[in-house]
């Protein structure tokens, strides 16, 4: 495989599991962009742990995740059930204090980052491999826990919270414990692809995890369409895909296709391209062919 | 004791910075009912085109009103944009108006880092900072410029102006009949796209004077600046409840000043930080702001 196509394939992955990340807990009108710091910390964990202590990819992958997880947990006792408002600016608190804490302390490498992140195998090719093939296990497998959760008791009861706080209280519905529970599994995300982006890129820095990162992806969750998992999985390779064959001149441009982007969609169709609608269009004509066999 | 009092005055000029913003911001929120989050990336713009015109014609005036009418015609131009969003307010929420406002940013931030200044900061011409004629008073380790005396005094004119126009007159009766109940004032018949596109248009003047006071202030400008601006002016306003305009001149002042003491202690980014840990725990302790919100 060619470096650029795993490279557009890798990333794709990783930008699939960071919108989700958000879509998470936009089920309940949540904008927890707290999961870009989770994605910081928890790849500068990864990169301190595999180059100082050898730690073995696996090891890593799932200590990473479960500390996304938990800073995730801490900070969704205070802001479970806030606003969506004070939600995001705690996002980008965390992610203020995380890039001046990784830009002034010398063990972090300061601006330039860290360099050299050790190979999982031995071999290129093959290191690239496994880490395409786990970075689309992990997809797969948030994918279905997202697809579970959007089926379940659960996942209406956020539809109902996101649609109207109040009558969703009035039903007996626990708006904290669900906000703590969303907020929790999308910093586990954040962590788990912060991990995994650590080992494909193979060097960090500050400036990955940006507001540029934010914007990147939040525009693949809205033009994609925020009320299905399948909004994401579609846009992130279309988008990321799509400024890569544009004329170099316009490439540096990308961002403000996407924010351009995102205003249109926004203002012509608010709920983004795949809405519930179209998913239940697409799964009755599917479950109608398969009649028809 | 010296630093300290120093810098309690360069906070409150930055403060009131801080107040400007988040009255603009307020305003949106209450009358045009958008989170702007992007209103200070805009005023970021404004002092780039006025930065841009003071090098290309050499006149400090002009530079002055080329970015007051920028900011009022940005906010003009956007503002069909986000009603067409709130028309249809039943199925769409609040969220989205803040979401289309950082794309705005987003594109806004992109043009400032790769056009002007070929993406490099810009410094403001002495004419306009007048760094180049010294402190206006020094006694010891005080030392006043005129930039912050002017800053002061023109946020604290415009601040009264703004209070005075939405407590004691008939279209701030109009502005504020909204903010209260929206279906109330449109059936006492306020219209009420047509008040939210005059507070788009106030807000917009509000926008470049602060961009006037700030390049006056801080001498130079980066593409960034409107982020954490942004950021900042969310934070002011959440702490003080959304929607809250008294308690967001409280907190602007608070956190211009708590700023400006811990750089007088603290080197560069860590003042920073410890300001942002500051408005963390208060936002974590108290999600929906200490003076309540008016929302």
């Amino acid at each position: 495989m060619s470096l650029p196509l795993y490279y557009y394939l890798a990333i794709t992955a990783i930008y699939i599991l960071m919108s989700w990340s958000i879509y998470i807990p936009y089920r309940v009108g949540q904008l927890h962009f707290m999961t870009v710091a989770n994605m910081a910390i928890s790849s500068y964990f990864a990169a301190l742990m595999a180059i100082n202590f050898a730690w073995p990819f696996w090891l890593v992958l799932i200590v990473g995740t479960l500390l996304g997880a938990l800073i995730g947990f801490l900070v969704s006792v205070a802001i479970g059930d806030a606003p969506c408002f004070a939600v995001v600016i705690v996002g980008f608190t965390f992610i203020y204090l995380t890039k001046t804490i990784i830009e002034n302390v010398e063990a972090f490498g300061g601006p330039l980052g860290i360099f050299s992140i050790p190979k999982v195998l031995q071999t290129s090719s093959d290191n690239r491999t496994l880490l395409l093939i786990v970075a689309y296990a992990l997809v797969l497998l948030t994918g279905f826990l997202i697809s579970r959760f959007d089926h379940s008791r659960l996942g209406r009861a956020a539809s109902a919270i996101f649609i109207d706080r109040d009558l969703a209280v009035s039903f007996g519905v626990d708006v904290k414990k669900l906000g703590m529970f969303l907020q929790t599994w999308a910093s586990a995300v954040g962590g788990m692809s912060g991990v995994m982006y650590a080992f494909i890129m193979r060097s960090i820095s500050p400036n990955h995890f940006t507001f540029h990162l934010i914007g990147v992806c939040m525009t693949m969750l809205f033009v994609g369409g925020y009320t299905t998992l399948w909004g994401a999985l579609l846009a992130a390779p279309i988008l990321w895909g799509f400024p890569l064959i544009l004329p170099e001149a316009l490439q540096s441009w990308n961002i403000v296709i996407y924010g351009v982007l995102l205003i249109v969609v926004l203002v012509i169709k608010p709920e983004g391209i795949i809405t519930r609608p179209t998913v239940k269009k697409i799964e009755s004509l599917l479950s109608r062919n398969r009649k028809k066999v | 004791m010296e630093i300290l009092i120093a810098q309690i005055f360069n906070g409150l000029s930055i403060g009131s910075i801080y107040v400007l913003l988040v009255t603009g911001f307020n305003l949106l929120l209450l009358v045009a009912m958008i989170i702007h989050f992007s209103f200070p990336v805009v005023v970021v713009f404004s002092m780039y085109i006025s930065w841009f015109v003071m090098t290309l014609t050499g006149s400090v005036a002009l530079g002055v009103a080329g970015g007051i009418a920028s900011a009022v015609v940005v906010n003009v131009i956007t503002a069909p944009m986000f009603q067409h969003i709130m028309r249809e307010r039943g199925s769409v929420d609040i969220n989205a108006t803040m979401v289309i406002s950082m794309g705005m940013g987003m594109i806004i931030t992109d043009i400032l880092s790769h056009t002007f200044n070929q993406g490099f900061p810009i410094a403001f011409p002495d004419a306009l900072t007048g760094n180049d004629q010294g402190a206006l008073i020094s006694v010891g380790l005080v030392s006043i410029s005129r930039g912050q005396v002017l800053t002061l005094i023109v946020g604290i004119i415009f601040v009264a102006f703004l209070f005075w126009l939405l407590y004691k007159t008939r279209a701030g009766r109009a502005f504020r009949a909204i903010a209260e109940d929206p279906n109330g004032a449109k059936l006492v018949g306020i219209p009420l796209l047509k008040t939210g596109f005059q507070s788009y248009a106030l807000t917009g003047i509000l926008g470049g004077v602060t961009a006037v006071l700030m390049a006056v202030l801080l001498g130079s400008a980066s593409a960034g600046l409107g982020d954490q601006l942004g950021h900042k002016v969310l934070a002011v306003s959440i702490i003080a409840g959304l929607g809250n305009l008294t308690g967001g001149l409280i907190i602007g002042l608070l956190l211009g000043i708590l700023e400006a003491i811990i750089q007088g202690y603290l080197a560069g980014s860590w003042s920073n930080a410890i300001a942002f840990i500051v408005m963390l725990v208060v936002i974590l302790a108290k999600p929906k702001g200490v003076f309540g919100s008016k929302l």
